[in-house]
C-alpha cells in the first residue's frame, strides 16, 4: 500500500472516530477493511491512540493554562506547607534552585504582607509620615542685628517644601504658634526668634506635642541642621 | 509561583474528575501542589515544575477516581468500568483509568507532557488541539489555520505517531 493510500486510511479512520464521516466515508472505510484485514488491527490501535491523544493533549493544554486564579483559601495553605516544608530544615540536603525559589517566593509574600502592614500602620499612625513644615521668624529688632535676607534665605533653604512667615510683633507670632494643626498629619513649627537667638521647634502628632529649643550660637545653619536632625529623629522622617 | 502552577494542577485534575467529582478538583488541585512542595528539591529548572504539578495533578484525580468507583461496587451500586465504554466519545476525557497515562509515574508523565508542548508546535499543536479536543472537522481547521485541507490529515497523522513514540519511550 502506498503512502497516498494510507494517508486517506488516516483520514477516514479519524473521521470515523470523531464521527465527522459522512456515509460515503463510512462505507469506503468498511471496503478498506474489509480488503485488507491488517487495517482492521490498525484501526483498533488508532482508536487507542486517539483516545490517549485526547487524554495528554488535555493535559498538555491544562499545562500552559494561566487560569483559573488561585483561590485564597488555598494560598494561605500552601504558604504554610512551603513553610513547613522548605523553612523547617537548618540545612537542606541539596539546595535545588527551584527550593530557594519557592523559599524566596515565600520571603516576597511575607515581605508584601509586612509591607501592607506597614502601610495600614502609616495610615494609622501618621507619625512615620513626612510631617508638614511650617517656619517662622520673629525680628523685633528689625534689621539692626544685621540683614534678615541671609536669614530667611538660610531658614529656606533648609526646608524647602516649607511654608514661611515672618513676624516683628510678639503677639502675632503667638497666634501663629498656637494656632494648633488639625487633621492627622504631622506638623512641625520651627520658630527662629532672632532677638533671643534661638531656634524654637513644636513638633505636633498624636499625643502630646513635644518643644524644643536650640540656641544659636555663632551659625544658624549649623542649629537649623541640629534642629533639623531632631524633627527627623522625632518623625522619622 | 503558586499563581502560575495552579491553572496546571487545577484543570489536571479538572480534566479527570469534572464528569465524575467535580467538587474534588479543587482538592485534588491544592494537594498536588502541596505534594509538588514536598517534591520540589528533585526539579532542576524551573520549566519542569508546571508539567510536574500537572501529572500529581492528574495520577491524584486518577487515584480519587479509582476509590470513587471502589467504594460505589464496594457498597453495591454499579457503576460501569466496561472498557468498551472508553472506545466511546460519550466518555468525558480522563476517565480511561487503563490508559497508558495512568499507569505513568509522575515524572513519567511530567516528562511526556513536556516533550508533547515541546514536540507540537504551532500551528501543528493547535491543529491536534483542534481536531482531537474542540471536534473542529477537517475543512474548518483549514479554514482556521489557512491551510489546505488535504494537509489536515499530514498534521493529525504527525501529531498522534509523535505521540505514540512518546508513550512508547516511557518504561511499562
Amino acid at each position: 500500500m502506498n503512502v497516498m493510500n494510507d494517508q486517506n486510511f488516516f483520514d477516514l479512520a479519524m473521521k470515523a472516530i470523531a464521527r465527522q464521516a459522512s456515509d460515503a466515508e463510512l462505507a469506503e472505510l468498511d471496503a478498506l477493511l474489509a480488503s485488507h484485514p491488517g487495517r482492521k488491527l490498525e484501526f483498533e490501535r488508532l482508536q487507542a491512540d486517539v483516545r490517549t491523544a485526547k487524554e495528554t493533549l488535555a493535559l498538555a493544554n491544562a499545562t500552559g493554562a494561566t487560569t483559573p486564579e488561585l483561590p485564597g483559601y488555598a494560598r494561605g495553605r500552601l504558604q504554610t506547607k512551603v513553610q513547613q516544608t522548605l523553612g523547617r530544615s537548618s540545612k537542606p540536603v541539596e539546595p535545588a534552585g527551584i527550593g530557594q525559589m519557592l523559599r524566596k517566593w515565600w520571603i516576597a509574600a511575607l515581605a508584601t504582607g509586612v509591607m501592607a502592614a506597614a502601610v495600614i500602620f502609616l495610615a494609622a499612625f501618621p507619625l512615620s509620615s513626612h510631617p508638614m513644615i511650617q517656619v517662622a521668624m520673629l525680628d523685633t529688632a528689625g534689621t539692626v542685628r544685621g540683614s534678615t535676607g541671609d536669614d530667611v534665605a538660610i531658614l529656606t533653604q533648609q526646608w524647602k517644601n516649607s511654608t514661611f512667615q515672618s513676624f516683628d510683633k510678639t503677639d502675632s507670632l503667638k497666634n501663629w504658634e498656637t494656632n494648633s494643626p488639625q487633621g492627622d498629619k504631622v506638623t512641625v513649627k520651627v520658630i527662629y526668634d532672632r532677638a533671643a537667638g534661638e531656634v524654637r521647634v513644636s513638633l505636633y502628632s498624636f499625643g502630646k506635642p513635644q518643644h524644643r529649643a536650640f540656641v544659636v550660637e555663632s551659625d544658624l545653619s549649623a542649629t537649623l541642621q541640629e534642629a533639623n536632625s531632631f524633627i527627623k529623629e522625632n518623625t522619622r522622617h | 509561583m503558586f499563581p502560575v502552577l495552579w491553572p496546571a494542577a487545577f484543570g489536571a485534575a479538572q480534566v479527570a474528575l469534572q464528569p465524575y467529582l467535580p467538587s474534588d478538583v479543587e482538592d485534588v488541585a491544592i494537594e498536588a501542589l502541596e505534594e509538588l512542595v514536598e517534591k520540589v528539591r528533585t526539579v532542576r529548572a524551573v520549566e519542569e515544575l508546571k508539567p510536574l504539578a500537572a501529572s500529581i495533578a492528574h495520577n491524584r484525580a486518577v487515584s480519587r477516581l479509582r476509590q470513587h468507583f471502589a467504594a460505589k461496587r464496594g457498597s453495591g451500586k454499579t457503576e460501569s468500568l466496561d472498557p468498551e465504554q472508553y472506545e466511546t466519545d460519550e466518555i468525558p476525557l480522563g476517565t480511561a483509568l487503563d490508559s497508558p497515562l495512568a499507569s505513568l509515574q509522575q515524572k513519567e508523565l511530567a516528562d511526556v507532557l513536556r516533550c508533547i508542548i515541546a514536540e507540537l508546535k504551532p500551528p501543528h499543536g493547535e491543529i491536534v488541539a483542534d481536531f482531537f479536543l474542540h471536534g473542529l472537522k477537517y475543512g474548518e481547521i483549514a479554514t482556521k489555520h489557512q491551510v489546505a485541507v488535504g494537509t489536515v490529515g499530514v498534521y493529525l497523522k504527525r501529531g498522534l505517531d509523535a505521540m505514540r513514540r512518546l508513550w512508547e519511550r516511557q518504561p511499562k
